[in-house]
């Protein structure tokens, strides 16, 4: 490999067709006079603009389209040499680093010398070791093209923001389990907004015997047996569910508060008492009505419940969780678009309360399709204000442009699986962390299951791997009409 | 020397087989037994010259008949083949240059053209061995030698063309051995008596043509005949192409000899025009029958007929392989590929510019 160019953080270098360069991969660009090296990662691949080749293309094609017949006695074998400096290729490559001095800058400011700079590549243990990505609580993310792993560690998903985000089928929740798995191997609390109610059966083996995660995974299942007691929420918590989720007025909002004081005065704070408490109402038609159809929401969500033996204390299954580590998995499935919205809101405000109170040290949040229930606004919020109350948000999702801007530009960690829509990875190239190129160079190219990962668990460093197979029962896969015919077909 | 390396190819994709290889070898084992003889250190400059295809130079005073000979396209199926070869200078050494040389032979043949491109050869020149490597090369294919380098000593810079023309009239010979009722079309002209074209030499590959009832036709892609003091290209009369124009009284100087009656052909309405030279030995009618099949079977845009103008395209060198050369004797023979400094850019700066003038 020879270094051509140099333009601004862009390495142009030669390759020939031995030397077998993808893109994705590090190069280490060596100038021993000035004992530095550049640390370059390939982001594209070109073909060197070699003269003649276009002469030598056109002129094999001369006959009407047709490959003209013909022998070559070439006695000298100059034909390999030929192809060989056809097949010359130029890699575009983006500076990620300085080595100097058995350290990493992320200077890219000097030049290092083009006929004497000695290009290499580097391997991903190397790089990992040069970068010290991995730490003391590792987490195999999967192998990179090099056979070596990707190993990142659990404490820079700790207290960060992370988005896993890939066109359908390729593979986000897949590694979305693999990190909270982990997560909860390492005794953190993990709560996951289950969506496709594909998380629960985490704690089986894929032949569907107990794994050492069964007694660590917690299935909440809204109106089944995840139910509250109205006697248990508090205030906050209801106003929350009012107005973010059912989107109650702010006059309605108030005359709500007085009603709720005045029943938990009474000690009469049931579905029941609220119920008839807002059809005896004395107030304009309006808010009655307004509170009224709040009501009926309530009680149709199967959500609330008047009996405190069915009511669930997440707060007991938080602190389960919180000692030995565990994944609360609320199961999202077959709910409505608003009892969604008020069961994530109940969680969202309990949790708060919770970490508030000191009852739990942190949590890391798993939102799948975050979108499909809360606010973009609200997650804006939990974004920036929850973290500072412990809640470590991943988003996973399928549309890129659904998260807001202002949560890219905040986003620690992005797992990045392949994007063909130009528009989907002009949204995902806004994080703070990433550089356009690189996003839509390398994420366009990716095949299934291979992942970018790009932040800070590979310190600035991007790295393509595929995530590795993780041994428990998958209910994600999406059910085929076809799979059915084709099994009897062979019947 | 390492000739064990390289293997000769036993056989050779001409219509009929019997094909002597002798002169492919003895290419070969000169262009190494040179290459082997670079010592190092060494240094190429990287500048190329621009490479050569031999045309016929000759001046003389001849006359046009103005009264155009018809053409009528002749669809009976027909060979046409044709030959080309190329030289490249690839650089200088210090006591020499390094050059490569090329041959092709494309045919048509229901309606398909193909072709046998022969080489590269790649020879290192020096002052030392151009005799001897010459020679050796003449009298590998040709039964006996004719003196010509002994006759006008070339400079370095003409053995590359030397070269090349001894490629070109092998192929040449091969080609009329072995096509029988064909159009064979050379590029140039049929002028012999030159130091690198004897005159027994050209008449043994018009008779071989003769034998096998083909027809040599040469075409020169540029000539400096004159008529009137006007190139004879350029002298076209108002009437409707395809036509050949006839030539009388050519002098040419003592030394040199015209194997071939000279006609400028206009084979298409488009504006071009080239010289023409036809075996003399060939009777009248048969000549214009050759050229009334080259129109029925190839074609000829811009006046030029396709398979020579493929030859030509095929034995070019492109620059990709011109650095695959380089690239090749640098594996191979250790040839360092060093910039040698420009003393015209050196000296006088942006004044000084070599090949390049403004108008």
């Amino acid at each position: 490999m020879k270094l051509y160019k140099k333009e601004g953080n862009i390495l142009q270098v030669i390759s020939f067709p031995t030397e077998n360069v993808e893109k994705g991969d590090y190069l280490l660009v060596e100038d021993l006079e000035a004992a530095k090296a550049l640390i370059a990662q390939v982001i594209d691949v070109q073909f060197a603009a070699v003269p003649g080749v276009l002469e030598e293309l056109l002129r094999t094609l001369p006959d009407g389209g047709e490959p003209i017949q013909g022998e070559d006695i070439d006695l000298m074998e100059i034909a390999p040499h030929i192809t060989y400096i056809q097949d010359a290729s130029l890699l575009v490559c983006k500076i990620r680093a300085t080595f100097e001095n058995e350290m990493l800058s992320p200077s890219s400011s000097w030049l290092p010398s083009r006929s004497q700079s000695i290009i290499k590549k580097l391997s991903t243990p190397m790089l990992m070791k040069l970068a010290r990505i991995e730490g003391n609580l590792p987490i195999i993310i999967g192998g990179t093209k090099d056979t070596s792993l990707l190993t990142i560690d659990a404490s820079a998903i700790d207290g960060t923001l992370n988005i896993i985000t890939g066109k359908k089928g390729c593979g986000k929740s897949h590694l979305s389990k693999l990190l909270m798995v982990n997560l909860v191997g390492y005794k953190a609390t993990v709560v996951i907004f289950d969506l496709n109610g594909e998380y629960s059966s985490l704690g089986m083996t894929s032949d569907g015997k107990r794994n050492i995660y069964h007694d660590k995974i917690h299935t909440l299942t809204p109106s089944q047996n995840f139910k509250v007691a109205l006697d248990q929420l508090p205030l906050n918590t209801v106003m929350g569910i009012l107005v973010n989720a059912l989107h109650l007025p702010g006059t309605s909002a108030r005359e709500f508060r007085r009603l709720w004081k005045s029943l938990k005065e009474r000690g009469k704070l049931n579905m029941q008492e609220l119920g008839e408490a807002i059809r005896d109402l004395n107030c304009n038609q309006h808010v009655r009505d307004a509170l009224a159809s709040r009501f009926h929401s309530f009680v149709n969500s199967g959500f609330f419940t008047d009996c405190i033996g069915e009511a669930t204390l997440l707060d007991e299954t938080f602190f389960k969780a919180k000692d030995q580590g565990g994944a609360i998995v609320i199961n999202l499935k077959n709910t409505s678009n608003i009892d969604r919205q008020i069961v994530v809101e109940y969680v969202l405000g309990k949790l708060v309360d919770s970490l508030s109170n000191w009852k739990l040290r942190a949590v890391f949040l798993f939102a799948e399709e975050a979108h499909l229930y809360l606010k973009e606004t609200y997650w804006d919020d939990i974004v920036t204000r929850m973290r500072h109350y412990g809640i470590f948000t991943t988003f996973i999702t399928n549309q890129p442009d659904t998260i807001q801007e202002t949560i890219y530009r905040q986003a620690d960690n992005i797992f990045l699986f392949n994007f063909t829509n130009e528009h989907d990875l002009d949204v995902v190239s806004r994080a703070a962390r990433v550089d356009a190129e690189t996003v839509r160079s390398i994420a366009r190219d990716l095949p299934p299951h291979h992942c970018l990962t790009l932040g800070k668990v590979v310190s600035d460093f991007p790295i393509v791997a595929k995530v590795r197979r993780l041994d428990v029962k998958t209910m994600g896969e999406t059910r085929l009409f076809f799979t059915n015919h084709k099994a009897q077909s062979c019947n | 020397m390492v000739i064990e390396q390289y293997t000769i190819t036993n056989k050779y994709n001409f219509p009929q087989p019997n094909i002597d290889t002798i002169l492919p070898q003895r290419f070969l084992e000169q262009s190494i037994n040179s290459l082997n003889q670079v010592q190092h250190p060494l240094q190429l400059n990287h500048t190329t010259t621009p490479q050569f295809s031999t045309f016929n130079q000759n001046q003389s005073n001849l006359q046009i008949k103005q009264t155009p000979i018809t053409l009528k396209p002749n669809r009976q199926e027909t060979i046409i083949a044709a030959i080309d070869t190329s030289t490249i200078k690839i650089g200088e050494t210090t006591k020499g240059i390094i050059t490569a040389v090329r041959g092709a032979t494309t045919w048509l043949q229901n309606h398909t053209y193909k072709y046998t491109r022969l080489g590269p050869f790649i020879f290192h020149i020096t002052e030392d061995n151009k005799k001897e490597l010459y020679n050796t090369l003449e009298r590998s294919y040709f039964s006996k030698t004719f003196g010509s380098y002994n006759q006008i000593n070339p400079t370095l810079l003409q053995m590359p063309t030397r070269i090349s023309n001894l490629l070109e009239r092998w192929l040449q010979t091969m080609l009329t051995k072995t096509i029988k009722n064909g159009v064979l079309l050379f590029d140039g002209s049929l002028t012999a008596g030159t130091p690198e074209t004897p005159t027994v030499r050209l008449n043994e590959i018009l008779s071989n043509a003769r034998k096998n009832c083909s027809t040599v036709l040469a075409f020169s892609k540029a000539t400096t005949l004159r008529s009137n003091g006007i190139l004879i290209t350029e002298q076209l009369p108002k009437y409707d192409p395809p036509y050949l124009l006839e030539t009388e009284w050519i002098k040419p100087n003592s030394q040199m000899r015209l194997l071939g009656d000279v006609y400028v052909a206009r084979l298409n309405r488009s504006n071009f025009a080239f010289r023409l030279d036809i075996d003399r030995e060939i009777e009248s009618t048969e000549r214009i029958d050759a050229v009334n099949k080259l129109l029925g079977n190839d074609l000829y845009t811009q006046s030029y007929p396709e398979t020579l103008r493929l030859s030509h395209i095929l034995c070019t060198f492109t620059a990709n392989e011109v650095l695959a050369i380089k690239h090749f004797i640098n594996r191979k023979h250790g040839i360092q590929i060093i910039n040698r400094p420009d003393m015209h850019r050196l000296l006088f700066g942006s004044f000084g510019f070599r090949g390049e003038a403004y108008a």
